[in-house]
C-alpha cells in the first residue's frame, strides 16, 4: 500500500522526540551527514564549511534537500566550542575531519577552566549558530533544524586530553567532578546560543563510550549532570555515545533526555528492550561496514531491521564517512518508506 | 594452587578460561610473596608501591629478569584479562600502565646494560590524518608489558615515517592504528607504499582501530588485524613465531 505522508518533517521528528504519534519513522541526522560528494554539489568543502556560517548551512541543506532526511544539521563535527576555547586545532582538508591536537591540552584542572570573553562570538561558534539562523529562515517550516552542544566528557577530552583526563578520574573523582561541574556550562552556554538562534532540538554528544570507560563510570560521573542538562536546556535533547553502550542505557533512560542516539556496536532490539519506552532511541545504520563500504541492498536490511525492534528515528549511527556513496544515504528514507508500506495498515 | 596473598587470590579469580588459569597459576607458582604483593599493585594501579616494592627487590638480590617476569609481566597479563573481558576500562589500564612505568625505572637500565633481547620489535603509530592514540597507546603498554620493545611514531603517522623507522630499528612488526573512517585507507596506502620501496617482505603489518574489521584488513594486504589491545600482542607473537613463549623479557624502549 502507498505511504501517504501527512506530516511535514519538521512535525515528524519533534513529534518523535517528544514520543507523540508520527505518520512514519523519521530519518535525522543527529551528527552529521555531509560526504565530499555533497561538498563538491554545494561547494561548500571542509573545512570552510565548518567554519563558514553560509557554507555551513548550504551544506547542511543537502541533508533535506538532496538526501531527504527530516531534519538538517549545520554542525559537522566535535570541536567547534573547543576551537573557541583555545585548543590547538588541527582543521586538515577537504576529506577529513577537523580535529583536537588532544596531546597537547591546554588545561590540566578545575582551576584552569575559563570561559574566553567573546566565547560565543568566536567564528567557529558564529559559525554554527548564524548557520541554524541561515537554516531556519530558509527551511525552517518544513524540516527539523537540529544543533550541538558537546557535553562535559567529550570538552574534558578535548582540553585535558584522554590520557591525562581518564587518569584524573581514578586518582582524583572529586576533582574530575569539579572538572565537569564547570565544563557543563560551556555546554548550556552554547546551546542556548543555539536554542536562540532557532534550534529545535539539540544533539549533546557525550563520549562515555563503552570502549573506554564502564558503565558505572556514567552512573558515577554523569547520570546527574544530564538530568540537569534536560533541565536547563529548554529544546529536546539526543544524546550521542558512540561504541558499546548497552551496559549503561538503563542509567541513559533515567536522564529524561528525549532521545538517545546510538551506535551500530548495540543491537537494536536489545537496545529497545533495555531502554523499554523511557527513552526514544535514535540509529543505529553501520558507517564503515555498511554506509561506507556496501550497497543500496545492504543499507536497507539494516534500516528494516532498526524498523522492526521499533526504533524511534532512523539515523546513521554516527557522523557518516566523508567518501559514503550519496546512494547509500538516500537509501536510508526510502527503506523507512518501503517498510511503512508493506507494514502499515 | 590458590597464592597466599588474598588480594591476588582475589585478582586471579577474575580469570574464568580453564586454560588461562593453568597459565596465571604457572606465572605465580614457585615464586617469591614480594612478587605477588609487586603483581597485586600492579593490576590495582599503586604506582608508589611497585616504586618502592620493585626498589626493594632489587635491594634484595632479585634479579631485574625475575622482578620482571614474575611481578611486572605476570601482574599485566592479569590487567589484560580484565581488561578484554570487560571487567576493568581504559582508567584502570591506565594506572596499571603508569604502575609497570615505575618498576621498569629501575629495571630497565639493568636489563639494557645485561644485553638481553626484547621478544622482537615493533613500530606503532597513527596514520597519517588521525590524531586519536588511546587505541594505540593501551596496545603499546601491552606489547611492552609482554616483553616487546616498541618505538612509538605517535599520531598523524606518514607512510614515510612508517618506512623510516622499520628501516632505522630493524623492526619485524610494524601496527597502525586508526580511528577515523576518512583515515582507515591511509594504512592501506601506507602498505602500498613499503611495496613501491620493496620493503613489503621484510616486515609484518598489523592493523586495529575501531572502524576496522578483518575483512578491511584483508582488503588492504595487512598480515593481520586486532580487535583490541591483548589481540594485538597475540597477534604480533603470532606474525614472529612466538605463540608459545609464555613468559617475556624485557622490553627496552
Amino acid at each position: 500500500m502507498a505511504l501517504t505522508e501527512t506530516m511535514k518533517p519538521r512535525e515528524r521528528v519533534m513529534n518523535a522526540l517528544a514520543g507523540k504519534p508520527v505518520d512514519r519513522t523519521p530519518v535525522a541526522n543527529p551528527t552529521n551527514v555531509a560526504t565530499v560528494e555533497l561538498m563538491d554539489m554545494m561547494d561548500a568543502p571542509f573545512p570552510d564549511a565548518c567554519r563558514d556560517p553560509e557554507l555551513a548551512a548550504r551544506l547542511a541543506a543537502t541533508g533535506y534537500t538532496e538526501l531527504g532526511f527530516d531534519s538538517v544539521m549545520p554542525y559537522f563535527t566535535i570541536i567547534q566550542e573547543s576551537s573557541a576555547l583555545g585548543c590547538d586545532m588541527q582543521w586538515e582538508e577537504k576529506d577529513n575531519w577537523p580535529t583536537v591536537r588532544m596531546y597537547n591540552p591546554i588545561w590540566k584542572g578545575p582551576d584552569d577552566i575559563r570561559i574566553p570573553p567573546g566565547f560565543l562570538e568566536h567564528p567557529d561558534n558564529i559559525a554554527i549558530t548564524r548557520a541554524i539562523e541561515i537554516l531556519k529562515r530558509e527551511l525552517g517550516d518544513e524540516v527539523a533544524v537540529i544543533g550541538k552542544t558537546m557535553g562535559p566528557w567529550t570538552l574534558a577530552y578535548h582540553v585535558f586530553g584522554v590520557e591525562p583526563f581518564l587518569l584524573m578520574t581514578v586518582d582524583d573523582p572529586d576533582m574530575t567532578m569539579r572538572c565537569l561541574d564547570r565544563l557543563k556550562e560551556i555546554s548550556v552556554l552554547f546551546g542556548e546560543a543555539q536554542i536562540a538562534a532557532g534550534a529545535d532540538a539539540l544533539t549533546f554528544p557525550d563520549h562515555a563510550t563503552g570502549d573506554l570507560v564502564s558503565g558505572d563510570y556514567y552512573r558515577r560521573f554523569l547520570l546527574e549532570i544530564h538530568r540537569e542538562m534536560v533541565e536547563r536546556l529548554s529544546v529536546p535533547l539526543i544524546l550521542h555515545i558512540c561504541g558499546n553502550t548497552l551496559d549503561r542505557m538503563d542509567y541513559i533512560a533515567q536522564t529524561g533526555m528525549a532521545a538517545f542516539h546510538f551506535d551500530s556496536k548495540n543491537d537494536p532490539q536489545a537496545a529497545m528492550d533495555t531502554v523499554a519506552g523511557r527513552i526514544g532511541l535514535v540509529g543505529n545504520i553501520n558507517n564503515p561496514e555498511t554506509l561506507y563500504a556496501r550497497g543500496p541492498e545492504e543499507v536497507r536490511q539494516e534500516v528494516f531491521r532498526c524498523l522492526d525492534a521499533g526504533v524511534g528515528m532512523v539515523a546513521p549511527e554516527c557522523a557518516v564517512p566523508l567518501a559514503t556513496k550519496l546512494e547509500n544515504l538516500i537509501e536510508i528514507p526510502r527503506a523507512v518508506k518501503a517498510w511503512h508500506e508493506s507494514h502499515d495498515e | 594452587m590458590p597464592v597466599a596473598h588474598e588480594g591476588l587470590e582475589q585478582e586471579i579469580g577474575y580469570v574464568t578460561k580453564p586454560f588461562e588459569i593453568e597459565h596465571i597459576r604457572g606465572l605465580f607458582e614457585g615464586t617469591d610473596p614480594l612478587m605477588h604483593e609487586l603483581a597485586y599493585n600492579l593490576i590495582v594501579g599503586n604506582h608508589h608501591d611497585v616504586d618502592r616494592l620493585t626498589k626493594d627487590a632489587l635491594d634484595r638480590d632479585f634479579s631485574a629478569n625475575n622482578i620482571l617476569d614474575d611481578g611486572l609481566i605476570a601482574g599485566m597479563a592479569i590487567v589484560g584479562i580484565k581488561f578484554r573481558d570487560n571487567i576493568i576500562f581504559v582508567p584502570e589500564v591506565l594506572v596499571a600502565a603508569r604502575a609497570m612505568k615505575a618498576g621498569m625505572k629501575h629495571l630497565e637500565p639493568i636489563l639494557s646494560a645485561s644485553g638481553i633481547e626484547p621478544l622482537g620489535t615493533v613500530i606503532m603509530g597513527t596514520v597519517k590524518g588521525d590524531l586519536h592514540d588511546i587505541g594505540k597507546n593501551l596496545c603499546i603498554m601491552m606489547l611492552r608489558g609482554a616483553g616487546f620493545a616498541v618505538h612509538d611514531l605517535g599520531v598523524d603517522t606518514s607512510a614515510d615515517k612508517f618506512i623510516d623507522a622499520v628501516m632505522e630499528h630493524d623492526a619485524q612488526v610494524l601496527g597502525m592504528s586508526a580511528l577515523l573512517t576518512t583515515t582507515m585507507p591511509n594504512m592501506g596506502k601506507t602498505i602500498t607504499a613499503f611495496e613501491e620501496a620493496g620493503l613489503r617482505d621484510q616486515v609484518k603489518i598489523m592493523c586495529g582501530g575501531a572502524p576496522l574489521n578483518q575483512e578491511f584488513a584483508d582488503d588492504m594486504g595487512a598480515d593481520g588485524y586486532g580487535k583490541d589491545a591483548m589481540d594485538c600482542v597475540a597477534l604480533a607473537k603470532s606474525l614472529l613465531g612466538l605463540e608459545e613463549v609464555m613468559k617475556a623479557v624485557p622490553a627496552k624502549t
